[in-house]
């Protein structure tokens, strides 16, 4: 069944749009390509301008000026950090839950794309998991779908997210676009450079819950991979939840396992989470909590270069202030 | 039911009876100090005796001493309680709706204390354990007030079998309201997922703090109502015809409950399975006098509720399995092996 799903939107879309197709390479005479997350590249006579989009997507598109006709989330729309400082104006809320997408609703929207990003963990984009009502899954085949995939790096997906945008008629080379981008390569240089001082500096993704504490695996976090990439010794947890390999689940008895210089903590649900960890005996076990060495970390959220930009620059801020010897 | 009454007014039979089941009661009390020493020395971080007595002796502040000391500790004292109070909560249920089915579970008691916290967060914000564990109690008091109120309809008033159907209803919509809040709530995914599944992970001292005196309480009340549901075993006609005030019989076993069941599940979240499964072993070991089912009820119960959170604990290590899903995979095989040996409609 999980792998019916990948083969008949592809189908579904040729049938049902006849505009719509999907092949390996572009064929002349199209308009519009892209390569996608899931390895494929898509192609239309038309260029598509009904998209509806997956929340952290519409934000990607929206920094580029493109308006989707309708978005979906997983939560409420006013706490969904990317989305934020956009104008929402017009555009069709279609579900503000995990899972639940209104197929109705977005039928009648006339979509002719869906945009969201690709995890490979799941094989699937985002919204269209196996988990979710089989009527979030109907949605998929209203329009082809395509987005940058996430299980890379932010970089990768930030890239992938202005290809789409350029493909989609989007002025990519001036304007805020641009001016974002190039704050997100000034704040990249001196994440780098600051890293690069702080010689055997560790740092530890997690994710605090009552009852176990999740410690990110970086490889599955497209931030995490960058900061590596850049040179951030992130630690890897040797023993990953097999079924859902993003984190090592550890128990509160254990929370001293790892001993990083730098916390980079779960920045969705920041204030929830401290003071759940607070709560825990073992929490103050961790050096680093009892240094105060503590900061966000944006986690799973992360599509626009200006957003990126700005964290990049909180987070350069928190690396210069810690200790490298602390552990 | 008149071999059971047969059976309770022979002096002598009773009395060889109570010996044993006396003594059997104390082998289980030795059980359960076992099982409670298991809880303490056993978990996902391995320490050994000797750091554990040291914990206890020289009080020092090793992570080891730490996690005895405030987690292992307080997470068994509350595995105890919480037991003890799911146990004798779904034994009372039995007796007075005479439903082999009735536990805080299937009456929409447990659901109903999870629905109303998980409702108060997501409303007032985080909260201390001292707030919400009323809110635990007013859950569970609506939802009582609500599976009854409902099961009273008709005339032949509320039978086990509208009872159930009744309790299954209400409980359905009280999860439904606990998983719509959670679901749309980020803050509470991680958070309130243990108000959907039962855990005892994560809960310390201020939790027990707050839980015990009520479960106290309520299991003392508990355990003196084992005549009178034995009165209301009869039925309650003959019951009335025996002397005994029945609308003060129920309402005493309904306070009882929601004391047992709001505070059990203010403390852990909704256990299911321990108030169904373990009376009914209990009745298996003693007969029908809920003299003797309610205390074996009230040392079963936490032997089986400590033994799967310590499995729990063990089966996902450097992680843990909640102590729900455990009750959850081992209790439904159990409870489908005593339905087939036993004949539950003596109740």
């Amino acid at each position: 069944m999980s792998k019916l799903r990948f083969v008949v939107p592809a189908v579904a879309a040729a049938l049902i749009l006849a505009a719509c197709g999907s092949s390996d390479d572009s064929a002349d005479g199209e308009k519009w390509s892209y390569k996608s997350g899931d390895g494929k590249t898509y192609t239309a006579d038309e260029i598509p301008d009904r998209i509806i989009a997956q929340g952290e997507s519409a934000a990607a598109l929206l920094s580029y000026g493109i308006k989707p006709v309708g978005i979906y989330l997983s939560e409420p729309v006013e706490q969904n950090r990317s989305l934020a400082g956009f104008d929402l104006d017009g555009i069709e809320i279609l579900g503000e839950e995990w899972g639940k997408i209104d197929a109705e609703k977005a039928a009648e929207l006339k979509p002719d794309l869906i945009v969201s990003s690709y995890w490979p963990v799941e094989k699937a984009y985002g919204g269209m998991e196996n988990a979710v009502e089989e009527s979030s899954k109907k949605v998929g085949k209203l329009a082809t779908i395509v987005g940058p995939t996430a299980g890379e790096s932010i970089e990768t997906m930030l890239t992938g997210y202005e290809d789409l945008a350029e493909s989609l008629g989007a002025d990519t080379e001036s304007g805020d676009g641009a001016a974002a981008k190039a704050d997100y390569e000034a704040a990249k240089e001196r994440f780098k450079s600051v890293v690069a001082e702080k010689k055997g500096l560790t740092a530890l993704g997690v994710s605090p819950a009552d009852d176990l504490l999740y410690v990110a695996v970086p490889e599955h976090s497209a931030e995490l991979t960058d900061f590596v990439e850049w040179g951030l010794d992130v630690t890897i947890p040797d023993s990953p939840n097999p079924d859902f390999p993003y984190w090592e689940n550890l128990s509160w008895e254990k929370a001293d396992k790892y001993q990083p210089d730098l916390i980079l903590l779960d920045d969705r649900t920041y204030d929830t989470s401290l003071a759940t960890a607070e709560k825990q005996p073992t929490w103050t076990s961790i050096k680093a909590v009892e240094a105060g060495a503590i900061t966000p970390w944006p986690a799973y959220w992360v599509s626009t270069y200006a957003d990126y930009a700005e964290q990049l620059q909180k987070l350069a801020d928190a690396i210069e202030k810690a200790d490298p010897d602390l552990t | 039911m008149t071999t059971d009454l047969l059976h309770q007014a022979a002096p002598a039979a009773r009395h060889r009876n109570g010996a044993a089941l006396g003594v059997g009661l104390l082998v289980l009390i030795g059980v359960l100090a076992v099982v409670c020493v298991m809880s303490i020395t056993l978990g996902t971080r391995g320490i050994g005796l000797g750091s554990i007595i040291d914990a206890f002796r020289d009080r020092d502040d090793s992570v080891d001493a730490t996690v005895i000391r405030e987690m292992r500790v307080p997470r068994t004292l509350i595995g105890l309680s919480a037991g003890i109070a799911l146990g004798l909560a779904g034994a009372l249920l039995q007796g007075l709706t005479r439903n082999p089915l009735a536990d805080p579970g299937i009456m929409g008691v447990n659901t109903g204390a999870s629905a109303f916290i998980v409702s108060s967060i997501a409303i007032l914000g985080t909260q201390a354990m001292t707030t919400y564990i009323w809110f635990g109690f007013i859950g569970a008091a609506v939802s009582v007030v609500l599976v009854y109120g409902v099961a009273s309809f008709g005339r032949e008033g509320a039978t086990p079998v509208k009872l159930a159907l009744a309790g299954a209803a209400i409980s359905a919509g009280f999860y439904a309201i606990t998983t719509g809040v959670v679901m749309t709530n980020i803050d509470a995914l991680n958070q309130m997922r243990a108000w959907q599944v039962g855990s005892l992970a994560g809960r310390y001292w201020p939790e027990l703090q707050y839980s015990a005196p009520f479960i106290v309480v309520g299991a003392i009340l508990a355990l003196t109502l084992g005549r009178a549901l034995n009165g209301l075993a009869l039925g309650d006609d003959m019951a009335t015809a025996l002397g005994q005030r029945i609308v003060l019989t129920r309402s005493v076993v309904f306070v009882a409950v929601i004391l047992l069941a709001g505070a059990a599940t203010a403390a852990c979240g909704p256990i299911a399975f321990v108030g169904l499964v373990i009376p009914h072993v209990a009745r298996a070991l003693c007969g029908p006098d809920y003299r003797w089912i309610l205390p074996y009820t009230l040392v079963l119960s936490p032997i089986i509720l400590l033994l799967a959170d310590i499995a729990g604990r063990l089966v996902l290590k450097p992680g843990e399995l909640q102590v729900g899903v455990v009750l959850g995979v081992l209790g439904a095989p159990a409870f489908i092996a005593l339905v087939r040996n036993r004949s539950l409609a003596k109740l």
